[in-house]
C-alpha cells in the first residue's frame, strides 16, 4: 500500500514535470528595447553582434553607400531612407526601431508581433511546415512559421522582398532566410536571437541579438504616418517642409 | 595586416556597435544642434501626428513684424513619455519653445523645451530634456 502510494505520487510529480517543461512560456505582452548599459547584468543585456560580412562585389558598393552617408553627414545633410519616407522596416528590422516597444500576442496557433513603429504587423504561424521559396509572394514580412524547441520560440522567415533594406542596411536576396530563437532570458526580459543567411550576399551568417524589458500596463500608440513633411530634394537629401504663411 | 584589412576591420567593429536603427524615421542632422533659439509667440496649430508632432507658431518681433515658425517634435509616443498630450497646446495659446534651428536658414527647428500655459516645461521625449 504504502509503496504503491509512492510510486502514484513520484508518478504524478513527473507527469507535472513534463507538463511544465512542455508547456510554452507566455510571451503576450508589450516589450519595450533593453540595452543594458553600465552596470546591467551581462545575463539580461544583448551579447555583442557578429560581424557582418559580405561577398566583395556586395561588399563595395555596401561601403561606397556608408560613406558616402557618413560624408553627407559631415555636411550637415542626410541621405534619403525608406524611413524618411515613412516606408516600413520589414523584418527582420522591425524587431527593433528606436526606442519604440513591440507587442506579443501569442495562441496556440499564431503568434502576431507588432512593432509600435508604423504599426507593422508579423504573423507567425505555429507547427506548421514552411512553404516553398516559389510559393511565397516577396514582401515586407514574408511567411514565418514556428515551433517551440523547449522553453526557446524558434521562428523561420522567408520571402523578404530584396528591395527591403536589411540588417544595417544591407543587400539581401530573395534567398534571405531569417532564423530567430526567442527566449525568456529572465521572467521579465526576453532576447531574440536573428541569424540572417543569405547564399547570394553573405559569405557567413550573420547573428545578433535584441533584447526586451517587459512594460506591463503599457498600451500601444497608433502610428499612422499622415503627416510625413519630410520629403526629399531633387539631390536626394531629406528635407524639412517648413509652412510659412 | 594591410591597411585594407584594417580598415576592413573598423567598418566590422563600426557597424557591432549598432544593431537597430537609431531613429525610426530620419536624424537629427538637418538641425543645428549645438544652436539654441528662444521662440515666445502664439500657437497657430498642434498637430499630435506621426511619424512627428508639429507646433506651428507665430512669433512677433519688437516692431511687431511676425514670422512664422514650424517646430517638430518627436512622435506621439515618445512624447507621452515626457508628459505631453494631444491637448497639451491648442491655437491661441502663448508659449515659450526652445528649439534647434535648421541648418539651412529656413523658418523650422526641432523642440528642446516648450513653457505651457499652465506653467509647466516639457521637453522632447527621453534624454531630450526636461
Amino acid at each position: 500500500m504504502k509503496i504503491s502510494r509512492l510510486c502514484g505520487f513520484a508518478f504524478l510529480l513527473l507527469v507535472g514535470w513534463n507538463v511544465m517543461a512542455q508547456t510554452p512560456p507566455d510571451l503576450t505582452g508589450v516589450w519595450g528595447v533593453y540595452r543594458g548599459g553600465r552596470g546591467a547584468d551581462p545575463k539580461l543585456a544583448p551579447p555583442p553582434a557578429g560581424p557582418l560580412v559580405l561577398k566583395p562585389e556586395y561588399a563595395k558598393p555596401y561601403e561606397a553607400r556608408r560613406a558616402l552617408e557618413a560624408e553627407a553627414s559631415k555636411r550637415g545633410e542626410q541621405l534619403a531612407t525608406a524611413g524618411a519616407q515613412c516606408i516600413p522596416y520589414g523584418v527582420p528590422t522591425m524587431m527593433s526601431v528606436a526606442i519604440y516597444p513591440v507587442e506579443f500576442i501569442q495562441t496556440p496557433k499564431q503568434i502576431t508581433i507588432i512593432s509600435e513603429a508604423f504599426s507593422e504587423v508579423r504573423r507567425v504561424y505555429m507547427n506548421v511546415p514552411q512553404s516553398k521559396p516559389d510559393d511565397v509572394a516577396p514582401g515586407y514580412y514574408g511567411r514565418s512559421v514556428g515551433r517551440w524547441d523547449g522553453d526557446t520560440l524558434v521562428v523561420d522567415t522567408i520571402g523578404i522582398k530584396p528591395s527591403i533594406p536589411g540588417y544595417r542596411g544591407m543587400p539581401h536576396s530573395e534567398k534571405m532566410h531569417v532564423t530567430e530563437r526567442i527566449k525568456l532570458v529572465a521572467p521579465d526580459y526576453l532576447h531574440d536571437q536573428i541569424t540572417i543567411e543569405d547564399p547570394v550576399v553573405l559569405e557567413k551568417p550573420v547573428t545578433y541579438t535584441l533584447a526586451y524589458k517587459r512594460m506591463p500596463n503599457y498600451e500601444m500608440v497608433e502610428f499612422v504616418c499622415d503627416n510625413n513633411r519630410e520629403y526629399i530634394d531633387e539631390k536626394g537629401i531629406v528635407r524639412l517642409q517648413v509652412h510659412d504663411k | 595586416m594591410t591597411i585594407s584589412q584594417a580598415l576592413r576591420s573598423c567598418t566590422l567593429l563600426a557597424f557591432a556597435a549598432a544593431a537597430t536603427p537609431v531613429f525610426a524615421h530620419h536624424s537629427f542632422t538637418m538641425f543645428d544642434m549645438t544652436k539654441k533659439i528662444t521662440l515666445v509667440g502664439s500657437v497657430t496649430s498642434f498637430e499630435w501626428t506621426n511619424p512627428h508632432s508639429y507646433i506651428e507658431i507665430d512669433v512677433p518681433d519688437e516692431q511687431g513684424a511676425v514670422k512664422h515658425w514650424s517646430i517638430e517634435m518627436g512622435s506621439p509616443s515618445i512624447l507621452q513619455q515626457s508628459g505631453w498630450k494631444f491637448s497639451s497646446l491648442k491655437k491661441g495659446d502663448k508659449t515659450t519653445l526652445v528649439i534647434n534651428p535648421l541648418k539651412n536658414g529656413k523658418a523650422g527647428g526641432f523642440l528642446n523645451t516648450a513653457t505651457l500655459p499652465d506653467g509647466r516645461t516639457l521637453g522632447n521625449g527621453p534624454g531630450q530634456n526636461p
